[in-house]
């Protein structure tokens, strides 16, 4: 028992010095295709293996919905070290007016189908590196409780059911939130006979978080963009 | 002027026309006569007792003589006064009750045997506490155990029930025997049969023989009171009785085994010494805690509230064995409290315990069924019902403001009170009942959580409870009697303290009214009446003489006083916190309705079950699941035989099927009944070798005795 006071004490704080800083550690993110202008952009796209890259003219677009940063494109165009993914849908963009969870978000979590993955890095917003209850986001068991619908995922036929008396159990107001690039797009298990899209099946989502899985940073910004605390990184 | 004899003499006279003109009226206008005759009956007795309890006429009165046995007598006291004042106060909602529940057995059973049973035991019951001998209060304790007898197994048709009753029987008899040698006892050293007889004739016996007298009545009549390890009869008597013999067996009958213990240990016979308090105070604790244990896993209903029934026995049991401890070790006033917190319980637990047993027989009158597992989900179709229910349930639970909070607390803050006893041993005793208690009032409301819940709340878990019928106002207003009188007793201890309390003078020589019940009413910052002067400010700055002015009594404050360093031991007052909960939810309700209602919309939606493709009521919570903590946790005391039968496929690494079956023994019969039985088989195996059939045999046991005879014969000689 004392040991454990004193080991606690000498490690001192771990926590992950986002969102008051940016965080460099090491390995913080696996990093992403940036896109920008490439020698021979259409033969780079033809190698991306889920077609999320596009040639336009001279450069190259990266379509974040099904990019699953695999290293395929990683020696001929550019990459970038960065975790501030989470978006804002256009459509949700323009229903959006207030912001009523900026001290205390109550999540609930739905695997809607996922590898895995996704649901290991939400996982990992709970331990002491992370730890997202410093800034008042809580995991609930239970709709009747939860303000935001975390959904990872293609969504598959199965779990449509569970995701659509999950949000109606839930009380207003109420946010979706699409986590990883199955539950964006339908990513690369999507549109099959067994799996949808991704979250928008059910109905219209709050903030998308994309990556194949996204780190765990870019799920907090995800949550602080749910609440109102952080603005949206604009691509150029 | 009308005296209380001839109210009692009333009361005879109407249970007689009663049973009289029963069979001849035509069986389906049968209910209708019980209710009326039943419900005036006990009207005419509640004036008689009251006569007795609130205004103190007593009375004395001979009956005939028996050769030989001497005369026969009636005298009511405040004590006896109080029993027949509870009695009229369940029989009155009962008798109602009844007009709307025995039509059930109509073409079955026969309805005139049944009031006419009914309205006899009503009779011997209420004469048990006004004997004034020992031969009358014997005839009609028989009347009562033989009436009550019949009752419990009116639907005898059904083995079980027969077994119930029999057991039942069986029980009341033996504690009857053990009754009788302690009252003979007594008998024989006051030198008369006549109570008043042995009062005066009694001083100067053996300790070992009180000690006689105190364990046989206590044996005696702790078999009709429920307690451990004698009560194996009432979770059995139960579920077989008729709903409303239920409540009554519950609500009046085990009181009786209460009156038999106080009669003879505190008035015929005053107990002297620390040691028989002592063994009634664990024996008590031990009957709480096993009761309620038994009531938390148990899912028939009423087999539940039976469970329950002995808990809340125990519970009195114990505060009136903390009374006899203190009385004995010179404290009367805190005995005097210890009393009054006992039968302050019992007069509870009779009120509630009828109302729930009464909601109990509804559910299972407008479903058939009583299993807990099966119900579910009623709240819907039989409101009242559950209301009530929910009052009992909270009652007994010792939620404020109803009423077994105010006993409860005061049975837990007179034992706690054992601080000033000067035995460590006692303490100790005082310590370990104080930790039964406590555990057991919190047990009772995990039991009555899963009570109301499993039974009102969620989905109707089988056809049986998805058609139940709407219960009739006949079945309704005595279970609405019975809640706002729980509600009443709850927020007025200040007034029902002294009613007690002069009941129980005479024996405790001591006042819990001055103890308890401050009189800040009366007290303004000249005239103090006793209070010491910056308590009158203090209280009167809380706003405790607020009322004086429009109500009776001594104030709405119950408190106990102590010496100077610690000036309040204790203090509650339910009927303010009762006015403070209701401005606090009318606060909250407003101001809901105000600031939110009116502003926002109310979306109803399925409730959440997970996701699943369809919800069916098997799916739900059940009653077994919500106790299996409580079971598991004291696996050790319901020690259950565990059957375990599998199928196994053919190469045994997969099952496809278990099978498990759990049987509790009642832990009395495993204690004590079942090695019991087993020693008398044995003995009675040893006796069969005699037996062995040889002609030879018998002719030498023959030949044996004769000698013996003969020797006895010429040494007597």
């Amino acid at each position: 028992m004392s040991q454990w006071v004193f080991a606690g004490l000498k490690a001192g704080i771990v926590t992950t010095p986002y969102p008051r800083r940016e965080d460099h550690a090491h390995g913080i993110t696996p990093g992403r295709p940036r896109g920008g202008v490439v020698a021979s952009p259409e033969e780079i796209a033809s190698h991306c293996p889920v077609g999320a890259l596009a040639a336009t003219g001279e450069g190259i677009t990266v379509d974040r919905g099904r990019c699953i940063h695999c290293p395929a494109c990683r020696a001929d165009i550019p990459w970038e070290e960065t975790y501030e993914w989470a978006t804002v849908p256009p459509e949700a963009k323009e229903a959006e007016v207030e912001r009523p969870f900026r001290r205390s978000l109550h999540v609930l979590v739905v695997d809607a189908g996922d590898c895995g993955a996704c649901l290991s890095e939400v996982g990992q917003l709970n331990n002491p590196y992370y730890n997202m209850h410093r800034l008042g986001f809580f995991i609930t068991p239970t709709p009747r409780k939860a303000d935001l619908l975390l959904l990872v995922g293609p969504m598959t036929e199965h779990m449509k059911l569970a995701v659509e008396k999950a949000y109606a159990a839930m009380p207003t107001p109420k946010r979706v939130m699409a986590v990883g690039t199955c539950a964006a797009s339908g990513g690369i298990f999507g549109s099959s006979f067994v799996a949808g899209h991704g979250a928008n099946e059910v109905g219209s989502v709050d903030v998308v978080v994309p990556g194949c899985p996204p780190p765990p940073l870019a799920i907090l910004h995800g949550l602080l963009l749910v609440a109102g605390r952080a603005q949206e990184v604009v691509e150029r | 002027m009308i005296t209380p004899l001839d109210l009692i003499t009333a009361f005879l006279g109407i249970i007689a026309i009663g049973i009289a003109v029963v069979p001849f009226i035509p069986e389906r206008r049968v209910p209708q006569a019980l209710a009326a005759f039943g419900s005036l009956a006990a009207i005419v007795i509640m004036w008689a007792s009251g006569e007795t309890l609130f205004a103190g006429h007593t009375f004395h009165a001979w009956l005939w003589t028996v050769p030989g046995l001497g005369r026969m007598s009636l005298a009511m006291d405040r004590i006896g006064a109080l029993f027949v004042f509870i009695t009229g106060l369940i029989y009155l909602p009962v008798s109602i009750f009844s007009a709307g529940y025995i039509p059930r057995y109509t073409g079955r059973y026969s309805l005139k045997a049944f009031s006419a049973w009914y309205l006899a035991l009503f009779a011997s019951i209420v004469f048990i506490p006004v004997c004034g001998d020992i031969l009358s209060l014997l005839v009609v304790w028989e009347v009562m155990s033989i009436t009550s007898y019949l009752l419990v197994v009116y639907e005898h048709r059904e083995e079980r029930n027969a077994r119930a009753g029999w057991l039942m029987l069986v029980m009341s008899e033996a504690g009857t025997l053990a009754m009788v040698i302690a009252l003979l006892i007594l008998a024989a050293h006051g030198g008369s049969l006549d109570f008043a007889g042995i009062r005066t004739g009694i001083a100067g016996l053996r300790s070992g023989t009180r000690w006689a007298v105190f364990l046989l009545s206590f044996f005696g009549f702790g078999v009709k009171a429920g307690l451990f390890p004698l009560n194996i009869w009432l979770p059995r008597a139960h579920p077989v009785a008729p709903g409303n013999i239920s409540a009554l067996l519950s609500g009046v009958i085990l009181n009786l085994g209460i009156y038999g213990i106080v009669r003879v240990n505190m008035d015929l016979l005053p107990i002297t010494s620390v040691g028989p308090g002592l063994v009634v105070l664990i024996v008590g604790a031990i009957t709480a805690l096993v009761g309620i244990l038994y009531a938390t896993v148990e899912n028939d209903l009423k087999t539940m509230l039976a469970h329950s029934s002995i808990e809340n026995m125990g519970i009195v049991t114990t505060a009136l064995g903390a009374g006899l401890v203190f009385l004995a070790a010179g404290h009367a006033t805190l005995a005097a409290i210890a009393f009054v917190a006992a039968f302050y319980h019992m007069i509870n637990h009779s009120v509630y315990k009828g109302l729930l047993f009464l909601g109990a027989s509804t559910v299972d009158m407008m479903t058939g069924t009583r299993s807990m597992d099966r119900l579910g989900g009623l709240i819907h179709r039989m409101p009242w019902t559950a209301l009530a229910f929910l009052v009992g349930a909270m009652s007994i639970s010792a939620l404020p403001p109803f009423n077994g909070f105010a006993s409860e607390w005061l049975t837990l803050q007179s034992i706690l009170r054992s601080v000033e006893l000067s035995s460590i041993g006692v303490k100790v005793a005082f310590a370990l009942a104080g930790a039964m208690l406590a555990l057991t009032a919190a047990l009772a409301v995990t039991a009555f959580v899963k009570a109301f819940a499993m039974t009102f709340l969620g989905h109707a878990r089988s056809e049986l409870a998805n058609n139940a019928k709407r219960a009739t106002k006949t079945l309704i207003v005595p279970m609405l009697i019975l809640a706002s009188l729980c509600l009443t007793l709850g927020v007025t201890p200040t007034y029902v303290i002294p009613t007690l309390d002069r009941a129980f003078a005479t024996y405790t020589h001591a006042s819990a009214t001055d103890a308890l019940v401050p009189p800040f009413f009366l007290a303004t910052k000249t005239n103090l009446h006793g209070l010491p002067a910056d308590f009158v400010h203090d209280f009167s700055d809380l706003g405790a003489q607020s009322g004086k002015n429009f109500l009776p009594g001594r104030g709405l404050v119950v408190m106990h006083r102590g010496g100077e360093a610690n000036p309040v031991v204790y203090a509650m007052s339910p009927a303010y916190t009762f006015i403070v909960l209701l401005l606090l939810l009318g606060l909250a309700t407003g101001g809901v309705w105000l600031f939110a209602a009116r502003r926002r919309r109310v979306v109803r939606r399925a409730e959440w079950d997970g996701g699943v493709r369809r919800l069916t009521p098997s799916m739900t919570y059940t009653a077994s699941g919500f106790s299996q903590p409580v079971r598991v946790i004291f696996q050790s005391v319901f020690h259950p035989a565990v059957e375990e039968e599998s199928r196994r496929a053919t190469a045994g690494h997969f099952r496809l099927a278990i099978r498990r079956v759990h049987r509790d023994v009642y832990l009395p019969e495993r204690l004590v009944f079942h090695p019991l039985t087993r020693l008398a088989q044995w003995i009675a195996a040893c006796c069969a070798r005699m037996q062995n059939g040889k002609l030879n045999t018998y002719a030498g046991y023959v030949f044996i005795v004769l000698i013996i005879v003969i020797i006895v014969g010429i040494v007597i000689w």
